[in-house]
């Protein structure tokens, strides 16, 4: 089964993110509520965990790259 | 990445008790012999002269103020005279202990101290050392002033430079260490290591604190010492610098070679009174001074109470704290008990103390008993002691009989310069740091914040003119960054601290990315203590140094008032421009929190003379302000406005300027062009006046706007050239409009324009009372509709346009009802 990792709802006033760092790259085992990948707004760095155990199958948006609340950032199998 | 302190339940909450190590007190026993053997006689005789010496020259201030004369000169001293006759082993004993470049700061009641001091950095120094100081010191002018006047005195030359620049400070003469800006109370001369004195009680302990940060920062072997009164420990910001100089991260998270403590020792003179407030069993609740040390630190701050009427004693003591200090184990605590028994100052009629207490201290008058013991222990006869009492008084006679002359020493000319005084707040230097820091942790280029900066649009606007999001063009919140991260990388005399300063990024998200650049020792998250973080930053600045320090709020500038208002403001102009002061200020102006998190406080600090006060409005402004306040020599005070943090660029047409970018303090901006008013704007007033503006056009009205953005200094010229043309001014701020600085904008610029003036000036600023909660945030802040009220209202009122806004209330009456 296919996990999305969403970029959350960041307050009020944030549309948009920048991926700063993935902690994880595709093919690494991650386990539930480990950090997979660093976002930051205008405001604040967010670590965002991995919503379920598997494996990272997909990056979809690169470190460095913009991306708007909901989007989805990456796939865990 | 997060820090290294880990906190694990099981050890938090493991039974245990706080244990204290006993605080000695008056341990020091006296040993005449082993004295002679470490000082040498030479060396204890002149202890004895010192005293003499500090003696006469206190009791020749208060023959002056009490009688109006002193051994047949008459003057008229009007000024303060905290004197010390009995405290003058205490300031003898300390200055024994230490080399010349070692520093002591003092209080209101440091004349001795300071006399103490250049007394023994003058017999420590050669004689080329010390004229290359006596020359240098105003281009020799005190040094010939001597020469011609009085000579040695019987002393020596060097002694007499130093009598004679403290009595002509004292009665503040061009002739004084600082041109008599500073007088009785703020003497110094650094070449002595005779450091500030305070006129603030306690005010010294935070810059103190400074100093040894620098000293630790530059691997100086100097040691600060904090000379301070028993009174002053109930002085909140004593208790801040006490913390601040034994913050665990010196230990525990700064590198080598500076995981040290500032070398610095509060040496408490305990005199047992504050003015007439008894410490001891009235004011304080420590019993005894020492006490202190253990609460603030495992090292207890290695307290030690010692008698303060014995030299031999203190110096022993400030001997063997100078050792911890040296090896960075401070900060230390002396309180070191002696007897004033002259007044608290001389309108002081005693009446808080009985005959009968003074009478048995002046039967342990420490001079006497020293000089007792001396010829007692063959160091010295009792006639050679005589004798040099006597040569004491003949040479504070002839630097007081040249120094209350003002024919040969006459005070400053302020009436060929009337603003000479004036001349002396600023210095105007501009230091651009050259070089690269060699401390740095990575390569700023390899910074994910910098990179995520470099990523973005340098103008606010697309290609085809849309607004971008603050998440693809620069900032005004990373126009700063980057001009803050520019002088840290170049400049490794530049340190930046404040609350949340490093892990957190700012409280505001300026510092993101710099803990991973910047080591430690020059980005440090501060206690949350306003008053020691300005404090602390004066001191690290008038040592050599540079600081960018941090309030999160503006509103906690209470917090740090004595600092950013009395020391911070004033230490240049007090030296008479011997000392620099590049200090850069930041303090967020918020907004949503409510009344004490939301105040635009620029009109406080405008009000007091000696800050520069900035307040941009734009982030190419922000860079640029920001980076001439960094390679400035002068302290300066950053508004910043949490409002406008995400702020894109919109004025300049490239964009936030890239690299070194430097904008004039003191040149106002045009931001719209307009015939019928003006609008002057200081900081976030800047958007709802463009706003406004763009209304008023639909109504046939063209207003030009004028943003402030320096409001010291200010630019008159561009302002009052506006006016002329527009014939109305409008000036909208947030602070509050009772005593705001745009109301001397307002009147200054009446004078200067008023024959064009078609209207009276209106100031609209935030209504005289509390900042309510973000709901109703926009019935206090202007809004659009309030600037167009105002301005169809007052000045067109011909267009007959309805109110929108809720500020339609009558002046007289609220100014009656006291809002
Ligand atoms: C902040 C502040 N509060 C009050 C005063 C007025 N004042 C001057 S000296 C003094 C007493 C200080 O006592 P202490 O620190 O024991 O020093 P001492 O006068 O005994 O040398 C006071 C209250 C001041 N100068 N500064």
């Amino acid at each position: 089964m296919a996990t999305e990792i969403l970029v959350p709802q960041l307050g009020n006033e944030v549309t948009e993110a920048e991926i700063t760092e993935w902690v994880a790259g595709v093919g690494d085992e991650v386990s539930s509520g480990e950090v997979v990948v660093v976002i930051s707004t205008t405001k604040a760095a967010l670590e965002i965990e991995a919503p379920t155990d598997g494996t990272l199958s997909e990056i979809r948006v690169d470190e460095g790259e913009l991306t708007e609340v909901g989007a989805v950032l990456g796939v865990i199998e | 990445m997060p820090k290294q302190i880990p906190i694990d339940p099981g050890q938090t909450y493991a039974a245990d008790t706080v244990r204290f190590a006993d605080i000695p007190v008056h341990a020091y026993r006296s040993d005449l012999a082993g004295e002679r053997d470490r000082w040498g006689d030479d060396r204890l005789r002149r202890a004895l002269r010192d005293m003499m010496i500090v003696r006469e020259f206190e009791s020749m201030l208060h023959a002056f103020k009490s009688t109006g004369a002193y051994r047949g000169i008459e003057y008229v001293y009007k000024g303060p005279a905290h004197l010390s006759v009995g405290q003058e082993a205490a300031a003898v004993g300390s200055a024994m202990a230490l080399a010349p470049h070692d520093q002591i700061f003092g209080s209101h009641r440091s004349h001795g101290e300071m006399i103490a001091k250049g007394l023994a950095a003058i017999a420590a120094m050669d004689a080329g050392a010390l004229a290359a100081i006596t020359g240098k010191h105003d281009d020799g002018r005190l040094a010939r002033f001597v020469a011609d006047h009085i000579g040695d005195a019987g002393g020596s030359a060097g002694e007499a430079f130093l009598l004679t620049g403290v009595l002509a400070e004292i009665f503040m003469r061009d002739a004084g260490f600082n041109r008599g800006m500073g007088g009785s109370m703020h003497a110094f001369f650094t070449p002595f290591g005779a450091y500030p004195n305070n006129a603030i009680v306690g005010g010294s302990s935070g810059i103190a604190v400074g100093a040894a940060l620098r000293a630790q920062l530059t691997g100086s072997d100097a040691v600060v010492l904090a000379n301070l009164g028993d009174g002053s420990t109930g002085c909140g910001l004593i208790w801040e610098s006490m913390n601040f100089a034994g913050m665990g991260q010196f230990r525990t998270l700064w590198q080598p070679p500076f995981d040290r403590h500032p070398p610095v020792l509060f040496c408490f003179t305990n005199n047992f009174y504050a003015m007439g407030g008894q410490t001891r069993g009235e004011t304080m609740a420590w019993d005894r001074l020492s006490r202190i040390g253990a609460g603030v630190g495992p090292a207890q701050l290695h307290a030690e109470t010692v008698d303060g009427s014995n030299p031999l004693a203190v110096a022993d003591a400030v001997g063997r704290k100078t050792r911890i200090l040296r090896a960075g184990e401070g900060p230390a605590l002396l309180d070191i008990e002696c007897y004033r028994y002259s007044g608290h100052s001389t309108t002081d009629t005693n009446a808080y103390r009985s005959r009968d207490e003074m009478k048995a201290w002046q039967a342990h008058d420490p001079i006497a008993r020293f000089r007792a013991r001396l010829v007692e222990g063959g160091v010295i006869t009792a006639e050679e002691a005589a004798a040099l009492e006597e040569a004491v008084g003949a040479q504070i006679e002839a630097v007081t009989r040249a120094v209350v002359d003002r024919q040969k020493a006459p005070a400053i000319d302020i009436k060929s310069n009337p603003a000479i005084i004036g001349e002396m707040t600023f210095n105007g230097e501009t230091v651009a740091p050259t070089g690269r820091a060699g401390d740095l942790l990575i390569d700023p280029a390899d910074s994910k914040a910098m990179q995520s900066i470099a990523r973005k649009s340098r103008s606010g606007f697309d290609a085809e003119g849309g607004l971008l999001s603050p998440m693809r063009a620069v900032t005004l919140r990373d126009a700063l960054s980057e001009a803050i991260l520019h002088h840290l990388v170049h400049d490794e005399s530049l340190i930046a601290y404040g609350e949340e300063c490093r892990d957190w990024g700012g409280a505001f998200g300026v510092h993101r990315g710099f803990a991973d650049i910047i080591p430690y020792h020059r980005l440090f998250n501060s206690p949350i203590s306003e008053a020691a973080i300005v404090s602390t930053a004066v001191g690290y600045a008038l040592a050599g140094g540079r600081a960018l320090v941090e309030l999160m709020y503006a509103d906690f500038i209470g917090r740090a008032g004595d600092e950013i208002f009395n020391q911070l403001a004033k230490w240049q102009a007090m030296s008479a421009g011997e000392l620099r002061l590049p200090v850069v200020l930041r303090a967020s102006v918020g907004s949503k929190y409510g009344a004490q998190h939301s105040q635009d406080w620029s009109s406080l600090v405008t009000h007091v003379p000696g800050l520069r006060v900035i307040y941009p409005a734009t982030p190419a402004d922000a860079k640029g302000l920001m980076m001439t306040a960094l390679a400035g020599n002068d302290p300066t005070m950053v508004f910043e406005s949490q409002r406008l943090y995400d702020r894109v660029e919109t004025f300049e047409a490239g964009g936030v300027p890239e690299g070194v970018h430097g904008l004039e303090f003191g040149t106002a901006a045009l931001r719209r062009a307009g015939d019928d008013v003006t609008i002057l704007t200081i900081g976030p007033s800047l958007y709802p006046a463009l706003d406004a503006a763009d209304e008023l056009s639909s109504h046939g009205l063209e207003a030009e706007i004028i943003d402030a953005r320096t409001l010291v200094p200010f630019d008159y010229a561009t302002l009052v050239g506006s006016v002329k043309k527009t014939g109305r001014l409008i000036i909208v701020s947030e602070a509050v409009e009772r005593g705001s600085f745009a109301n001397t904008i307002a009147a200054n610029v009446t004078r200067l324009a008023f024959a064009d003036m078609k209207a009276a000036p209106v100031v609209l600023g935030a209504p005289n009372w509390i900042a309510p909660g973000a709901d109703m945030e926009d019935s206090y802040a202007p809004q659009p509709h309030d600037i167009c009220d105002a301005i169809l209202g007052d000045f067109f009122a011909e267009k007959r346009v309805n109110r929108r806004g809720l500020r339609d209330w009558d002046i007289i009456d609220m100014a009656k009802r006291g809002i």
